[in-house]
């Protein structure tokens, strides 16, 4: 899976797709990073749209990207998180520490 | 390099070595194959130009001789070969020869030929040097899992997981499991079992969960209640791990003797209560962040209670066994497991379990950990509270009037004490000390909570325990008293211990007295345990069954308990 990034205003959009598991743990680490250096985007979003899976190590790569945003002074939202992926967050109850819209 | 020139011909040989050594290798000589054999054993060149025909053992057959000398190491042999020779080359580079040079020889061709070879040599010699630090990590990395797999069968001591209400199953994915299962008995005889999954699997997953056994161990045994140990297990967890590292938890405490399942469920698979006859009766649902990620404090602790009304057993797993997926990748799935459940009998579900999912699994490895546990409960005991039938137990003793206790410990408890402290472990720590290590341990135990659970609800909260008779009533019980606990400004709460002795006998005497108004204790004296079968009043007839005597003074808020201590 390759993550991509949109950004349109002061959003930044990171796009997952497929497998979200320890394998994309690099590039969705890169991506984050660009958005969290870039100044101009005030909110990130992680797009769940086309994830059909997700791992615990996934859910650790969010608690360690809401950390970063947290100290960047930034938003971050999970968005689009249909079937499984809404499974799995609910079962961690990620609801009460993310926004999940 | 060190190349070895071989040659019968003493021309070509002189012309080769100064060629090799114009080009700045170094050049040693032999005269046929045997001397070349014996040359290389002796110089150990990089690199062999042989003739192909030589008397004595030819080209082809000593670079036979020693490439199998040379094992894994390689040794280039390049074959000076003249006109005519083409199927004899082809044979002999088939059989371990690596290339061949015309005569007569070209000076550019072997400077270029020798350039490609040093070139390759150079890459060899990366990758063997390379597969030897793998080797070397490969054995390491062995060295540590089977360090921390030792250290992980003595912190998840198999023999301590043994309980005869307890089955369980835990397979890892890796030789070291990020799931845990551990269980214990408290003072007071409940079954505490803590389920739990670290991220990942394998080494690092395993290090997650090793830092909860000590607390769950340890506090249980000295009769904590699971949210103390919750709260606990939540330091440990923020304290030694990074972050991005959190534990999945359930942590389950089976009470028989009050007929009741509290069950804490951070990120795990929901947990179920299932009937004997396979159907599911209660879901305890993930309700809670697991382990690490937020601060204690931010943290709800409150387990959910259940109470049982027969026997059921206590189904809990990782999303391991779920997730399993079969070779065309389908998953196992929680229905399947119920199912199967519905469809057998208790005493075979464990093994059918195993069955179905390596079917399901069909040769094809799991992924993730996999553990599960069935926790039997409210099973028909042969007597309905421990001890309760013991001879003696119940005879009343003659208390003499005056009495020189032997040792005394009392406190009292305010209001701001009564919110924060488990007292209970505390004495109990004290009475360990006192009493030894026996059995009267857990009677203690338990009627040192009843007592004190009573003056704190009844007696200081003013709690009336009627409303848990109405439908929704424990729940609306359980909130009314935390609500009032946390409000609690006035009040108090005071525990007298002493130690007696009586005609030739040890007797624990407990005072429990409550800033509250007191109550009617005559009728609540009456009834038995057998018939105390609701959902109040057990306490009490439970205490006295354990106890010799037992009896209110003043308006009732001050309770006297003997107990008489078992060699």
């Amino acid at each position: 899976m390759t993550p991509t990034v949109e950004i349109e205003g002061d959003v930044g959009r990171v796009v997952l797709s497929g497998q979200f598991d320890f394998s994309a743990h690099r590039e969705f680490r890169q991506v984050c990073e660009t958005l969290i250096a870039d100044p101009s985007v005030k909110e990130v979003l992680v797009d769940f749209q086309n994830v059909n899976y997700l791992d615990s190590s996934a859910l650790g790569m969010l608690l360690l990207l809401k950390e970063k945003i947290g100290v960047a002074n930034k938003a971050l939202a999970l968005v689009n998180c249909r079937d499984t992926v809404k499974q799995v967050l609910e079962i961690a109850c990620f609801g009460k520490i993310f926004t999940i819209r | 390099m060190k190349i070895l020139v071989v040659d019968d011909t003493e021309a070509v040989l002189l012309l080769i070595s100064r060629f090799v050594e114009a080009l700045g290798h170094v050049a040693i000589v032999a005269r046929d194959g045997a001397e070349a054999l014996a040359t290389w054993r002796r110089d150990r060149p990089d690199l062999v130009l042989m003739d192909m025909m030589m008397p004595v053992m030819s080209g082809p057959e000593a670079a036979i001789a020693i490439k199998e000398e040379a094992g894994e190491s390689w040794v280039p042999v390049v074959f000076v070969t003249g006109i005519g020779e083409e199927n004899r080359l082809a044979e002999a580079i088939e059989r371990g020869g690596d290339g061949y040079i015309n005569k007569p020889v070209n000076f550019r061709v072997l400077e270029a030929k020798l350039k490609a070879f040093d070139r390759t040599l150079e890459l060899n010699r990366k990758v063997r040097e390379q597969s030897a630090k793998l080797a070397d990590y490969y054995d390491r990395a062995e060295e540590e899992k089977r360090v921390v797999r030792h250290l992980m069968e003595q912190m998840v001591n198999a023999e301590r997981l043994y309980d005869p209400q307890l089955d369980y199953w835990l397979t890892p994915a890796e030789s070291l499991s990020g799931d845990l299962i551990a269980a214990a008995r408290t003072p007071g005889q409940s079954l505490y079992v803590l389920l739990a999954d670290g991220i990942g699997h394998g080494l690092t997953a395993a290090l997650n969960v090793l830092p909860l056994t000590q607390p769950f161990y340890s506090m249980t045994e000295k009769g904590y209640a699971i949210s103390d140990i919750l709260t606990e297990m939540n330091n440990k967890v923020r304290q030694v791990l990074p972050v991005g590292r959190f534990v999945c938890v359930v942590l389950i405490a089976i009470d028989e003797a009050n007929g009741c399942v509290d069950v804490w469920n951070g990120g795990m698979p929901a947990v179920q209560l299932i009937d004997a006859d396979g159907t599911a009766r209660h879901l305890w649902k993930s309700s809670h962040l697991p382990l690490g990620i937020v601060p204690t404090e931010a943290m709800d602790v409150i387990p959910e209670r259940y109470y049982l009304d027969g026997p059921g057993t206590v189904l809990a797993y990782s999303d391991g066994l779920i997730e399993a997926r079969s070779p065309v990748g389908e998953a196992f799935g929680a229905q399947r497991l119920l199912d199967l459940i519905a469809r057998a009998q208790p005493k075979s579900w464990m093994g059918d379990v195993q069955q179905a999912l390596a079917e399901h699994l069909d040769g094809e490895l799991h992924h993730d950990d996999i553990s599960l546990i069935m926790a039997h409960c409210g099973l028909p005991r042969p007597t309905p509270v421990r001890g309760a039938m013991r001879d003696g137990a119940m005879v009343p003793i003659r208390l003499p009037s005056q009495i020189e206790p032997e040792w005394r410990y009392s406190m009292q408890l305010g209001a701001s004490e009564l919110r924060h402290i488990n007292t209970v472990p505390f004495m109990m720590s004290f009475i360990n000390k006192v009493l030894g290590q026996h059995e009267s341990q857990s009677d203690v135990f338990l009627i040192l909570t009843e007592l004190f659970v009573n003056a704190l609800d009844h007696g200081v909260l003013g709690l009336d325990s009627s409303i848990k008779r109405e439908p929704d009533g424990i729940e609306q019980y359980l909130v009314e008293r935390s609500h009032r606990l946390a409000a609690l400004n006035s009040g108090f709460v005071e525990i007298d211990l002493s130690g007696l002795h009586i005609e030739g006998e040890s007797y624990l005497h407990v005072v429990v007295k409550d800033s509250g108004t007191g109550f009617d204790a005559s009728t609540w004296l009456e009834t038995d345990l057998a018939t105390a079968g609701g959902l109040c009043g057990r306490g009490i007839a439970l205490v006295r069954s354990l106890c010799a005597t037992v009896f209110y003074r003043g308006s009732g808020n001050e309770v006297h308990a003997y107990y008489r201590v078992r060699e």
